[in-house]
C-alpha cells in the first residue's frame, strides 16, 4: 500500500473556464477507503472539479496528488492509469452491445476478451451486485443495472477511486438505497468514492466526509454524523434554504388546457412515446407530472407545444390548437420553460434583448407589425430591462450575450420572458434544474404568484420535493402513459417514487390513485405491462 | 496496287479525269492500301481521283521580311505556353519569327489567360501589351473576341490578330482562322484506312462549335473511306464547361470505353485531355490520333508516342509566323482568308511513319478537298 | 469601440498574415515581394482596372450576399454557381427575345434572373425541407445539371447563335440594357453596382430589423431554440434558400445588362465559389462582405500586372486562399476570446455585488 493516507488530494485548483462557474482555489483531501461527498448547488463547480480530477480538463493552477504523488493528467486515460474512474451522470453505454462488450470496449488489452475477461467481469459484477447475465444487451437493462455496469466498467480498468457524478439523479428512492448498499460494501473492500450530489439527505446517509463547494470555491468540510441538513444547506448557499410551500388552493373550474388522447409513436416502431394521455389544467392550478426521466414527459411537453406532431387534441383556453403551429400556440397564450434552456430556451451568443424576442417575434411589444414584419428593438430592450429588474436577473445589462450569464440568471430570464405577455398557460419543464438556490426560490415564488393570478401551470420536474411542494395535483407518468394520480398534500416522495417505477404493489399505495375510475384503470393496465420485463431507462433519449 | 494509284495520280497531273477508282463496286474493293489485316467486313471506297492541278504543295510563301523592329505580343488562351497543343503551336510560330524574321526575343511578350476570368481581364491583358508598345499583338483563342473588339477600337494604330475568330470587324484586326474540318477529314480517312475493326472513335474536349468542326470533318472523312464504319463520338464536357480540355483522367476513361466498345483508332480534339486518350490507347494496344501540334514529337507524350498514328495539324504556328511576316512586310492582305488545306494551314502529320503506306490515299483526298471535289461540313450531321 | 475592434481586428490580422505568407513564398521563389506589391498597386491606376475592380467587386458582393443569407441559418448554398449561370442564361434568352420599353425591359430581365435563381435553389430547398437531403449535396449536383441545361439552351438548334467559333444567345436590344456611369477610357461602372449596394442595405435591414431576419439568425444559432420559439424550421429552410437563390440569380446580371448583352460559351464562371470565399471573409456582415469583395476584386484585377514584372500570378491565389483561411481562424479565436472575456467580465461585475460570507468550516 502506498504510504499516504489520502487517495486523492487537490490543492489550489483554479480553472478559468468560460462556463457558468469557474473553480477558484479549491482544496480537497479524500481519505482512502472513505466515501467523500462533494456538495454544492448545481453550477457551483462540482462537475468542473471532477472533470479536472478525471483529466477531461486541465486546471489553470493547482495540483492533483494521487496516493501522495503529484500527477498531471492530460486525458482520462492518465487518470484511469492512476486508478481513478468516473461514472458519469449520463451513462456512456452502447445500448446495442452486451454488458460484457460494454465493459470490455476499449479495455481489451487488460485481460483479453476470452475466459480471463469473463472471469474478471464475474468477480467485479459480484462486487457491485450486478446480477444480470453479462451476455444480455444493455438496452434491456434498467437504470440501476446500467449504473452498476458503469461501475464495473471503471473497476475493470483498475480503478480504486471512483467518482460518482450525481449518481442518484436518475434513480428512484428504492434504487438509491440499493446503490448505497453497494457503495458501502465496496468501501469495506477498500474502494474510495467521490460522491457528487446536491441532495443533502443522501449525502448525509452515505458520506464519511463532506466538502462543500459554493460559487466555484471550497467553503469547508463537514462531518455527516454531526452536521444537519439545514447546516449543510446554509454552507452550500450561504443563506437560508428556501423550500416550496403548499399554499391554499387557487384552483378554479375554468379549463385552460385540455389534452385528450395524445398519441405519439416511438421511433422505429418501438413502444409508443405517448399513449392515450388525457389531462386537464385549470386556471390557477399547478398540475405536476412525476416520472422517471424518459417516460414521455419531454414528448408530452413537445406535443403540447406543437414541436412534435402527435395524435389527439390539445385545447388551450377553449380553442382547439391540435393542428396549430408552435407560434400559434404561443400566441394563444402558452408560455414555455424548456427543460434544457441552453438548447431550447436561449440563443447563446445573442444579447439578452434578442433572446427576449424569441417566441415573441410576432407579438407586441417586440413586433411592430407591418408587411415586412418589422421588429421593435428598442421596445425589446426596454422590456428586457423590465425582466432584469422584475426577476432579479444578475447581469450588467441587456446587451451581454446570454452565454455570459450563470445558469440561474439565464433561467430567470427565460422564466421572465415566458411570463411576459400575460400567458394563460405555462408549461414549465424542470424550471429550477441547474439553478442556484437563490434563483430556485425566486422561480418558485414567481410561479406561485402567477398561479395566484390565475395562470394554469403544467409542471414537469424530477425534483419530487419541488413537485409535491408546488403542485395542486400530481399525475405519474410511466412509459408514455399517465398511470396514477397523487394528492400532493398527502403523498410522500417514496410513494411517488414507487409509482414512477410502475411497480405493481406501490402503484396502489399512491395516495389518491383510486379517486377516479380512469386513473385506477390506467394503473392496472400498466401493472400488467410492467410484470416480467425490465424497465427501460430512457426510451426517449435517442430522440432528443 | 500502289503502282496503279501512282498511275492514277500521274493521270491526274496530266489533268485527265480518270474515273477508274470511282467506277468500282465498293463491295468488291479489295482492302485499301493500308488494309494489311482482315478488314474484309469493312468495305472501303477507293480514294477519289481529283481534278488535276490542285496539289496543295504549292503554297505561295511570301519571302521573309525583316521583322527585327517589331515588338510582338502574344496573349494566350487558358493554359498558355506548355499546353502541348494549341497555345504551344502559337508559341512555335513566335519562336520561328525570332529564328527567321529577326524578331528580337527581348521584344516579345507572352501573357496567358486564367481559368474562368472575366471579359475585362482579357481586355486588361491586351491593354497591357498595347501600353508597353507591343505591335503587332496576337490574341490566341476566340475568347478574346469581345475584348479585342474593345481594345482594337481604343488603339487604332496597333495591329492585332486573333486566332480562331472572324467576328471582330476592325481594320486593324486580322482574323487567323482555320479549316479544322478539312484536316480532320484527312485523319478521319486515315483512321478508316487503318482500322481493323471497322470502328473508330472521336473524343472532343468540349461540345462547342469549334470542336464540332473537328468531329464533322473526322466523321465525314472516315465515312468517305468506309461508309459502313462505326464512329463513336463523345465529348468530355458540355458547352460552357471547359474542364474537358484539361481532364486527362476523363479522357482516359472515355477513350478506354471507346476501345472496349470496339474502336481501334481514336481521334481526340481535347487539348490536354489527349494525354489520357493516348494512355488509354497504349493500355489497350490500340491507336490514337493527335491534334493541333504534331503530337508524336511533343516531349510530354514521348512515352506514348508509339500509339500516335498521326496528328491533325492546325498550323497556328504557320499563321502566327505568316502574320508577323506580313506585318513586317507591311501588307496583311496577302494572308489567306482561311488557313485551310490549300495553304497547308491544316494537314496531317507523318512523324513516326505510321501513315506512310496510306499517304497516297490521303493525298488524293487532300487534292479532292482542295479542288472542291469534296466539300467538308463544319457541323456534324448526326 | 470594442465592437469595432473585434470586427476589424481579425480580418486585418488575417490580411497581414496572408501577405507575409505570400512574401515568404515570393522570396523563396526568388522574386521581390515589394516589386510585386508595387506592380499590383500601380495597376489600379492603369486603364480600366479601377473600374473593373468596382464592377467585379459588385458582382462578388452579390454572390457573397447570396451565400451569406444561407450561412445565417447554417445553410451552405454551394449552388450559387449553377443558380447564377442558369439565371443569366435564361435572362439573356428572355431579354433577347422580348420587345419592351426601356427600364421595364431591364427590370423584366432582372426579375427573370431572380426568379430562375430562386427556382433552381428551390429544388434544393424542397429536397432539404421535405426529404432531408443535405443542401450541400443537392446544390453541387444541381450545379452540374445547370451546366448541362445551359449547354442545351445555347445549342444552335435551341436558342444559340453561332458567332465565329463562339455561341451566343440573341443579343439584348438597347432597351434592355442598364446604362452605367462612363469614365471614358477608364471604363464604365455598371449601373447594377448601385443595385448591388441596395441589396446590401436590404440584407442588413432584413437581418436586423425584420422578423424574418431574426428567425433566420435564430435558426442558425440554435435550431432547437428557434423551434421552441415558434420558428417553423421547414419554412425557414425554404424561404432562406429561395431568397439565397434569387440573389444568386442576380450575380450574372451586371455583366449581362451592362457589358456583354448576351450569354455566350465564354461567359464568366466561378463567381459562385468566389462568393463563398468573400462571404467567409466578410463574416456575413454586409459591410464586411463589401470590403472582402473589393479586396478580392483588387487581388484578381491587379494580379494581371504581375505578369509584367515576371512574378507568377498564382501568388494571388495563395494570397486569396490564405486570407480566407486565416480570417476564419482569426474570427473564431477572437470570438471565443471575447465570449470568455464577457463571461469573466459579467461574473466579475456580479462578484462585486455583495456575496455572503466566504469561509465557514463546520464539523
Amino acid at each position: 500500500m502506498p504510504e499516504s493516507e489520502f487517495a486523492v488530494e487537490l490543492a489550489g485548483i483554479t480553472k478559468r473556464f468560460p462556463g457558468v462557474v469557474a473553480n477558484d482555489d479549491i482544496a480537497l483531501r479524500v481519505r482512502r477507503g472513505q466515501v467523500h461527498a462533494i456538495c454544492g448547488e448545481n453550477g457551483a463547480g462540482k462537475s468542473t472539479l471532477m472533470k479536472i480530477l478525471y483529466g477531461i480538463q486541465q486546471p489553470d493552477e493547482g495540483t492533483i496528488s494521487v496516493d501522495g504523488a503529484v500527477v498531471g493528467f492530460r486525458s482520462p486515460s492518465d487518470a484511469i492509469k492512476a486508478g481513478i474512474g468516473m461514472v458519469h451522470q449520463h451513462f456512456m453505454l452502447a445500448d446495442n452491445l452486451t454488458v460484457a462488450e460494454n465493459i470490455l470496449l476499449g479495455a481489451e488489452a487488460l485481460h483479453g476478451i476470452g475466459g480471463g475477461a469473463r472471469k474478471r467481469i464475474a468477480e467485479l459484477a459480484h462486487v457491485v451486485g450486478l446480477e444480470t447475465d453479462p451476455g444480455v444487451l444493455v438496452e434491456s437493462l434498467g437504470v440501476a443495472d446500467r449504473q452498476r455496469v458503469e461501475i464495473v466498467k471503471v473497476l475493470y480498468r483498475g480503478a480504486r477511486t471512483i467518482i460518482l457524478d450525481e449518481p442518484t439523479s436518475v434513480l428512484v428512492p428504492q434504487e438509491v438505497d440499493e446503490l448505497f448498499d453497494t457503495v458501502r460494501g465496496m468501501r469495506a473492500e477498500g474502494f474510495t468514492f467521490l460522491f457528487i450530489s446536491h441532495k443533502l439527505d443522501e449525502v448525509r446517509a452515505i458520506a464519511d466526509q463532506i466538502t462543500v463547494i459554493r460559487r466555484g470555491t471550497s467553503v469547508g468540510t463537514a462531518d455527516p454524523r454531526t452536521v444537519t441538513t439545514r447546516q449543510l444547506a446554509e454552507m452550500m448557499v450561504g443563506s437560508e434554504l428556501p423550500s416550496p410551500q403548499t399554499r391554499e388552493s387557487t384552483v378554479t373550474d375554468r379549463e385552460v388546457l385540455r389534452v385528450e388522447g395524445l398519441e405519439l409513436a416511438g421511433d422505429g416502431g418501438g413502444c409508443p412515446l405517448l399513449a392515450g394521455v388525457d389531462l386537464v389544467v385549470h386556471a390557477g392550478e399547478v398540475l405536476g407530472i412525476a416520472g422517471v426521466e424518459g417516460n414521455g414527459q419531454t414528448e408530452l411537453v413537445e406535443a403540447i407545444m406543437g414541436i412534435r406532431r402527435a395524435g389527439g387534441t390539445v385545447v388551450v383556453g377553449g380553442r382547439d390548437v391540435s393542428r396549430a403551429s408552435t407560434l400559434a400556440r404561443r400566441e394563444a397564450g402558452v408560455g414555455y420553460i424548456p427543460e434544457d434552456r441552453t438548447r431550447y430556451g436561449l440563443l447563446a451568443t445573442q444579447p439578452l434583448w434578442a433572446n427576449r424576442m424569441l417566441g415573441y417575434q410576432s407579438r407586441p411589444p417586440v413586433a411592430r407589425g407591418g408587411f415586412l414584419g418589422l421588429l421593435d428593438r428598442g421596445a425589446a430592450r426596454r422590456d428586457t430591462e423590465r425582466i432584469i429588474a422584475e426577476f432579479d436577473v444578475r447581469t450588467p445589462g441587456p446587451d451581454v450575450a446570454a452565454a455570459a450569464l450563470s445558469g440561474g440568471n439565464q433561467q430567470k430570464l427565460v422564466v421572465g420572458r415566458e411570463l411576459s405577455g400575460d400567458p394563460v398557460l405555462l408549461i414549465a419543464s424542470h424550471p429550477t434544474r441547474g439553478v442556484d438556490v437563490g434563483a430556485q426560490a425566486g422561480i418558485w415564488d414567481v410561479l406561485a404568484r402567477a398561479r395566484a393570478r390565475g395562470l394554469a401551470v403544467l409542471l414537469i420536474s424530477a425534483d419530487l420535493d419541488e413537485l409535491i411542494g408546488l403542485s395542486d395535483s400530481i399525475k405519474v407518468m410511466f412509459r408514455g402513459r399517465l398511470v396514477a394520480d397523487a394528492d400532493p398534500s398527502t403523498v410522500t416522495p417514496e410513494q411517488l417514487g414507487s409509482a414512477m417505477t410502475g411497480a405493481a404493489t406501490t402503484g396502489a399505495a399512491t395516495t389518491g390513485a383510486a379517486t377516479t375510475g380512469a386513473a385506477g384503470t390506467a394503473t392496472a393496465t400498466t401493472d400488467a405491462g410492467a410484470t416480467g420485463t425490465h424497465r427501460r431507462a430512457h426510451p426517449g433519449q435517442g430522440a432528443r | 496496287m500502289r503502282n496503279r494509284r501512282a498511275l492514277a495520280l500521274a493521270a491526274l497531273l496530266a489533268s485527265a479525269v480518270v474515273l477508274v477508282g470511282c467506277a468500282r463496286d465498293t463491295g468488291t474493293t479489295p482492302p485499301a492500301a493500308g488494309g494489311d489485316a482482315a478488314a474484309g467486313e469493312c468495305a472501303r471506297n477507293p480514294a477519289p481521283a481529283a481534278a488535276g492541278g490542285a496539289a496543295a504543295t504549292a503554297v505561295p510563301a511570301l519571302p521573309n521580311a525583316d521583322a527585327s523592329a517589331l515588338k510582338v505580343g502574344l496573349a494566350y488562351d487558358i493554359g498558355g505556353r506548355g499546353d502541348g497543343s494549341f497555345n504551344d503551336a502559337a508559341a512555335a510560330g513566335l519562336e520561328k519569327t525570332i529564328a527567321e524574321l529577326g524578331v528580337v526575343k527581348e521584344n516579345t511578350k507572352e501573357l496567358a489567360a486564367a481559368v474562368n476570368e472575366s471579359e475585362d481581364a482579357a481586355a486588361t491583358r491586351l491593354r497591357q501589351l498595347v501600353a508597353e508598345g507591343y505591335n503587332p499583338i496576337v490574341a490566341v483563342g476566340f475568347k478574346y473576341a469581345t475584348a479585342l473588339g474593345t481594345v482594337a477600337a481604343e488603339s487604332p494604330d496597333v495591329r492585332f490578330a486573333i486566332v480562331d475568330d472572324s467576328t471582330v470587324e476592325a481594320p486593324n484586326v486580322t482574323p487567323l482562322i482555320f479549316a479544322e474540318e478539312q484536316g480532320s477529314f484527312l485523319v478521319g480517312a486515315a483512321a478508316a484506312l487503318k482500322t481493323q475493326a471497322c470502328s473508330v472513335g472521336f473524343i472532343g474536349g468540349v461540345e462547342q462549335p469549334l470542336i464540332q468542326k473537328f468531329q464533322a470533318g473526322f466523321e465525314q472523312g472516315a465515312k468517305a473511306v468506309a461508309p459502313e464504319i462505326q464512329i463513336d463520338s463523345t465529348y468530355l464536357s458540355p458547352a460552357g464547361d471547359f474542364s474537358g480540355f484539361n481532364d486527362a483522367a476523363k479522357g482516359q476513361v472515355v477513350a478506354t470505353g471507346q476501345f472496349d466498345g470496339g474502336a481501334d483508332v481514336v481521334y481526340h480534339a481535347a487539348g490536354a485531355s489527349g494525354q489520357g486518350v493516348f494512355q488509354a490507347a497504349k493500355a489497350a494496344g490500340k491507336s490514337a490520333i493527335g491534334v493541333d501540334s504534331d503530337q508524336y514529337n511533343v516531349p510530354a507524350y514521348a512515352d506514348v508516342k508509339d500509339v500516335i498514328l498521326t496528328s491533325m495539324l492546325k498550323r497556328v504556328d504557320v499563321a502566327v509566323f505568316d502574320y508577323v511576316n506580313a506585318v513586317a512586310a507591311g501588307d496583311t492582305s496577302t494572308l489567306p482568308e482561311i488557313f485551310d488545306l490549300s495553304v497547308d494551314g491544316v494537314g496531317y502529320a507523318v512523324s513516326g511513319g505510321k501513315v506512310d503506306d496510306i499517304a497516297t490515299d490521303l493525298d488524293a483526298y487532300k487534292a479532292a478537298i482542295i479542288s472542291g471535289q469534296i466539300t467538308v461540313d463544319t457541323e456534324p450531321t448526326s | 469601440m470594442k465592437r469595432i475592434r473585434s470586427v476589424l481586428l481579425p480580418p486585418a490580422l488575417a490580411i497581414v498574415f496572408a501577405a507575409l505568407l505570400c512574401a515568404v513564398a515570393l522570396v523563396i521563389s526568388g522574386d521581390s515581394p515589394l516589386t510585386a506589391l508595387g506592380a499590383m498597386i500601380t495597376q489600379v491606376g492603369e486603364g480600366t482596372t479601377a473600374v473593373d475592380i468596382i464592377n467585379s467587386g459588385a458582382i462578388y458582393y452579390v454572390a457573397a450576399l447570396a451565400v451569406a443569407i444561407g450561412f445565417q441559418m447554417k445553410l451552405f448554398n454551394i449552388g450559387i454557381e449553377g443558380q447564377f449561370r442558369l439565371a443569366a442564361c435564361v435572362a439573356a434568352i428572355v431579354g433577347g427575345a422580348l420587345v419592351l420599353p426601356p427600364v421595364i425591359h431591364t427590370i423584366v430581365i432582372i426579375l427573370v434572373a431572380a426568379a430562375v435563381g430562386a427556382l433552381w435553389a428551390g429544388i434544393a430547398a424542397l429536397l432539404k425541407a421535405y426529404r432531408g437531403v443535405s443542401e450541400v449535396i443537392s446544390t453541387i449536383m444541381l450545379n452540374f445539371i445547370a451546366t448541362g441545361l445551359i449547354a442545351f439552351l445555347i445549342r444552335r438548334d435551341t436558342f444559340g447563335l453561332l458567332q465565329g467559333n463562339n455561341i451566343s444567345t440573341a443579343p439584348i436590344p438597347e432597351s434592355g440594357r442598364f446604362p452605367g456611369i462612363s469614365f471614358g477610357s477608364s471604363g464604365t461602372i455598371f449601373g447594377m453596382v448601385f443595385v448591388a449596394a441596395l441589396l446590401g442595405v436590404g440584407y442588413w435591414y432584413m437581418l436586423g430589423r425584420t422578423r424574418f431576419g431574426f428567425e433566420l439568425r435564430a435558426s442558425g444559432e440554435s435550431p432547437t431554440a428557434a423551434t421552441a420559439g415558434g420558428v417553423d424550421a421547414r419554412r425557414m429552410v425554404i424561404i432562406a434558400l429561395l431568397l439565397s437563390g434569387a440573389v444568386a440569380g442576380l450575380v450574372g446580371i451586371p455583366e449581362l445588362v451592362g457589358r456583354d448583352f448576351a450569354y455566350t460559351l465564354t461567359s464568366p464562371q466561378g463567381y459562385g465559389f468566389t462568393g463563398i470565399a468573400v462571404a467567409l471573409l466578410g463574416r456575413n456582415h454586409p459591410v464586411g462582405i463589401a470590403l472582402g469583395a473589393l479586396l478580392w476584386a483588387f487581388l484578381d484585377k491587379s494580379a494581371l500586372a504581375l505578369d509584367n514584372v515576371g512574378v507568377p500570378r498564382e501568388i494571388v491565389l495563395i494570397m486569396q486562399g490564405s486570407v480566407v483561411l486565416s480570417v476564419v481562424v482569426a474570427y473564431e479565436i477572437v470570438r471565443r476570446y471575447e465570449l470568455a472575456a464577457e463571461q469573466r467580465r459579467v461574473s466579475a461585475q456580479l462578484r462585486a455585488v455583495p456575496v455572503p460570507e466566504q469561509q465557514e468550516v463546520r464539523s
